[in-house]
């Protein structure tokens, strides 16, 4: 029931089922930042690799996170927009998971 | 629960028992399997990445000044697009105008790096036909770029149509529908970005 509530409020543009305009703007901010500090650290010299690798999968999970939470409203969304969302995106984790296996890809770890 | 799902959907032929908008509901199971896709694709490049027989590599060949210019200005146009579905959300149809196509403007220019970039790359002789890397780098965002062109159309037409006074704010579903698909967009550029083009 109040997710029906929570939905019909979404519809009626209700003001607690958005974001402001400070938070959009404190999220473009952020998500700046982290595009340059990403940028940077590949110029940045004796970075060892899986450092390198770890700290930028982290820092562009934080930015797809941010982007999907906020702006694309699922923060306050349904959970059965969630669960639409989120199952599939972890299928394709696992496609691109499966196929590196089956390549013998790695990117974190150095080849024997 | 069910009575009052009932009673809506009696109301409204686009909402389903759940309470949510079929338009919605589809467009996120469709983005749902573009996931898939790119995971694809994305899986496909990584598993060739270092593979291929010939030249040129990846670290010769990626500009990354220009490509992290196009990644700013598409985390922009997702800024824009939260901002036009604000005002069009408040009834301010002036700006939530100015904002949709301020969004499909960043778009443009994102798909005109694309362009000029994939130009620099067959001048410098890697094509689709080239190597293992030409072929997964150039259908992985190839078909990403397709994505972005596609958004900016969508953009464009509701611009025309809000200028022509058949989008308002009684048509917020609508927008906020282009708006899941153009931050869709982005979110694929931020792990492509992340995935091909910085990590060595």
């Amino acid at each position: 029931m109040a997710e029906l509530h929570a939905t019909a409020d979404t519809h009626a543009g209700g003001e607690g089922a958005h974001g402001t305009v400070a938070t959009y703007v404190r999220i473009a901010v952020v998500l700046t930042v982290l595009t340059a500090i990403e940028v940077a650290t590949l110029y940045t010299p004796g970075i060892p690799h899986a450092v390198l690798v770890i700290s930028l999968l982290a820092m562009s999970l934080v930015k797809f996170a941010l982007v999907v939470g906020f702006y694309m409203h699922l923060r306050y969304d349904s959970p059965i927009l969630r669960a639409l969302f989120v199952g599939p995106l972890l299928i394709a984790i696992a496609i691109i998971l499966a196929l590196m296996a089956l390549f013998s890809a790695f990117i974190l770890l150095p080849r024997p | 629960m069910a009575d009052h799902a009932a009673t809506h959907a009696a109301h409204d032929p686009n909402m389903g028992i759940t309470g949510i908008d079929h338009r919605k509901m589809g467009m996120w199971a469709f983005l749902g399997s573009d996931c898939m896709f790119f995971g694809a694709l994305i899986g496909t490049y990584l598993s060739y990445k270092g593979k291929s027989l010939g030249g040129p590599t990846p670290h010769e060949i990626f500009n990354i000044p220009l490509t992290s210019i196009s990644a700013f200005v598409l985390l922009m146009s997702s800024v824009w697009m939260v901002l036009a579905l604000n005002y069009l959300r408040l009834n301010n149809m002036r700006w939530a105008k100015f904002w949709i196509l301020m969004t499909a403007l960043f778009g443009a220019w994102f798909v005109g790096n694309q362009v000029y970039e994939f130009n620099q790359f067959v001048d410098e002789g890697l094509t689709l036909q080239t190597s293992l890397f030409g072929s997964s780098f150039f259908t992985l965002t190839g078909f990403h770029g397709a994505h972005v062109t596609g958004g900016v159309i969508w953009l464009l037409s509701l611009w025309v149509l809000a200028n022509m006074g058949k989008l308002g704010p009684q048509d917020y579903l609508k927008v906020e529908i282009a708006g899941l698909y153009w931050h869709f967009v982005d979110i694929v550029w931020i792990a492509i970005f992340t995935l091909v083009y910085l990590i060595p």
